[in-house]
C-alpha cells in the first residue's frame, strides 16, 4: 500500500512539476522492465562479457530502502551476530554506547571508513572499471578502488587510510574483496560502533542474486579487537531510475550542541 | 490545485523511507522533551548535511523566539518529495519535534505541518530504524 502510494506521489510529481524531474528520477536505459514499465527486479543477474555476473548498479541496503522488499538480516553486530570483543575493546565498545555515539567523526562530517559507508541510508554504485572496481558512496561522495589486476594486497602500508586498500578476485560468481590498511581515524566499523586495530582485515563476499538483489558477508577478521572473526550479512536493493546525488559536508553545526550522556 | 496535489503527495511520501541523521540523534537531541512549534518560517537552509528550518515562534505572552529544526539532508528529503522551494519565507507552520539536550532553541523535527493542519512531511533525522546495532534513540 505505501510503495502505491508513493509510486501515486512520484507519478503525480512527474504530472505536476515536469521540470523538477531532475538526474534523482531519471529513467535508466537498457533494464530489464516488467509489461507495466517498472525495473524487473527479480529478472536474472546480468553478466559482464566475460561471463561473470555483472556487479555494477546503484543500491541501498534493505534496512533502509522503500524499494527493499526483502527481510532484514540477522542484527550484525547485536544479539546472535554480536562479536566477541576484547576487553579494552569491550570497554570502549560500552563508553562508546553510554555516550550515545557522540564523538563518532561522522557527526564532524569525516569519512565513515570501511565497512561502515556501505551501511548507510544513501546508496552507492558500483562501477567496473577496466583493472578496478569502484564504488561510489554519495554520502560525503567518498570511493573506494578495488584492484582486480591480480595483485596482492601489501605487507605494509605507508599510508593507511579511511577507505584502506582493496583487491577483488572472483570465486565463481562470487566477487571476493579483501581489505586492509584502515587507518586509526575509523572510529567505528558499524553504526553499533565497534572499534577496531591495525590489524583489521575485512573479506566481502558480493553475490549478486538477481538483477535487483545483492548479498555482501562481510567478515571482520582482527585478531587485536575480536576473540574471532564475525560476520556481518548485509542486503542490498538495486535503485533503478535514479542516479547518485552530490553530498558534500558543507555546513555542520551539531558538535557544539552533542552532549552525550 | 498545484499546491494541494503537492501536499497530498508529501503526505503520502511521509511514511516511505526512514531518515538517520549523520550523527547519533541521542547524542544532542532528548526524546524526552518534546516540542510543538508553531511560527513563521524564516528560512528553509538547503545544506547538507543537514537542511534546516529557521522560524520565529510567539509564545502566549506575546514573546517572539527563534528557534533552529533540524531536517534530514537535502538528498534524503529530495528522494521523499521535498524541494528546496516546498517552503517558503512567511509560510505558517507548525513543527514537532525534540529540543535539544543543552536547552537551546533547537529541535530535530519529525514532522513539518502547515498552518493549517496538513501534515507536510515526516521530517525527522531522528531514529534509526531497522539499523542493525544502530543506537535506536
Amino acid at each position: 500500500m505505501k510503495a502505491r502510494l508513493t509510486l501515486a506521489g512520484l507519478v503525480i510529481v512527474l504530472a505536476v512539476a515536469p521540470a523538477a524531474a531532475q538526474w534523482f528520477d531519471y529513467p535508466s536505459k537498457g533494464i530489464p522492465r516488467t509489461p507495466d514499465g517498472k525495473a524487473d527486479l527479480n529478472a536474472p543477474a546480468p553478466k559482464t562479457p566475460d561471463g561473470k555476473p555483472d556487479l555494477s548498479g546503484i543500491c541501498l541496503g534493505d534496512q533502509w530502502s522503500p524499494a527493499g522488499r526483502r527481510p532484514s538480516p540477522p542484527g550484525a553486530g547485536r544479539g546472535e551476530g554480536a562479536p566477541e570483543m576484547l576487553p579494552w575493546a569491550q570497554k570502549v565498545f560500552d563508553e562508546r554506547r553510554a555516550n550515545s555515539l557522540r564523538d563518532d567523526p561522522e557527526a564532524r562530517c569525516m569519512p565513515q571508513g570501511v565497512p561502515k559507508a556501505s551501511t548507510l541510508p544513501y546508496p552507492f554504485e558500483i562501477v567496473n572499471a577496466g583493472n578496478k572496481v569502484l564504488i561510489l558512496f554519495e554520502m560525503y561522495s567518498l570511493r573506494r578502488q578495488i584492484f582486480t589486476d591480480g595483485r596482492e594486497l601489501p605487507k605494509e602500508y605507508a599510508q593507511p587510510s579511511w577507505m584502506g586498500y582493496s583487491v577483488g578476485k572472483w570465486d565463481g560468481d562470487e566477487f571476493v574483496v579483501a581489505t586492509a590498511g584502515i587507518n586509526d581515524q575509523v572510529w567505528n566499523i558499524d553504526l553499533a560502533g565497534h572499534p577496531h586495530s591495525d590489524a583489521l582485515r575485512i573479506t566481502e563476499r558480493y553475490r549478486r542474486i538477481d538483477f535487483g538483489h545483492m548479498d555482501v558477508q562481510v567478515t571482520i577478521d582482527d585478531p587485536k579487537t575480536y576473540v574471532k572473526p564475525w560476520i556481518m550479512p548485509m542486503r542490498y536493493t538495486l535503485l533503478p531510475d535514479t542516479d547518485l546525488l552530490e553530498f558534500v559536508c558543507e555546513k555542520n553545526i551539531d558538535p557544539q550542541h552533542m552532549l552525550g550522556k | 490545485m498545484k499546491t494541494c496535489l503537492l501536499i497530498a503527495i508529501l503526505a503520502a511520501a511521509a511514511s516511505v523511507a526512514p531518515v538517520r541523521a549523520h550523527h547519533s540523534f541521542a547524542a544532542e537531541y532528548d526524546s524526552k522533551k518534546p516540542v510543538e512549534l508553531k511560527g513563521t518560517l524564516i528560512e528553509l537552509e538547503w545544506v547538507n548535511p543537514h537542511a534546516w528550518i529557521h522560524m520565529e515562534v510567539t509564545d502566549a505572552s506575546g514573546r517572539v523566539a527563534k528557534w533552529d529544526c533540524e531536517l534530514g539532508s537535502p538528498n534524503l528529503l529530495m528522494r521523499n518529495g521535498w524541494r528546496r522551494d516546498t517552503l517558503k519565507k512567511g509560510d505558517g507552520i507548525i513543527v514537532s519535534g525534540s529540543q535539544a539536550k543543552d536547552g537551546s532553541n533547537l529541535a530535530n523535527a519529525k514532522t513539518v505541518s502547515l498552518a493549517d493542519g496538513k501534515r507536510v512531511f515526516n521530517a525527522g533525522s531522528s531514529g534509526d530504524p531497522g539499523t542493525p546495532g544502530a543506537p535506536s534513540n
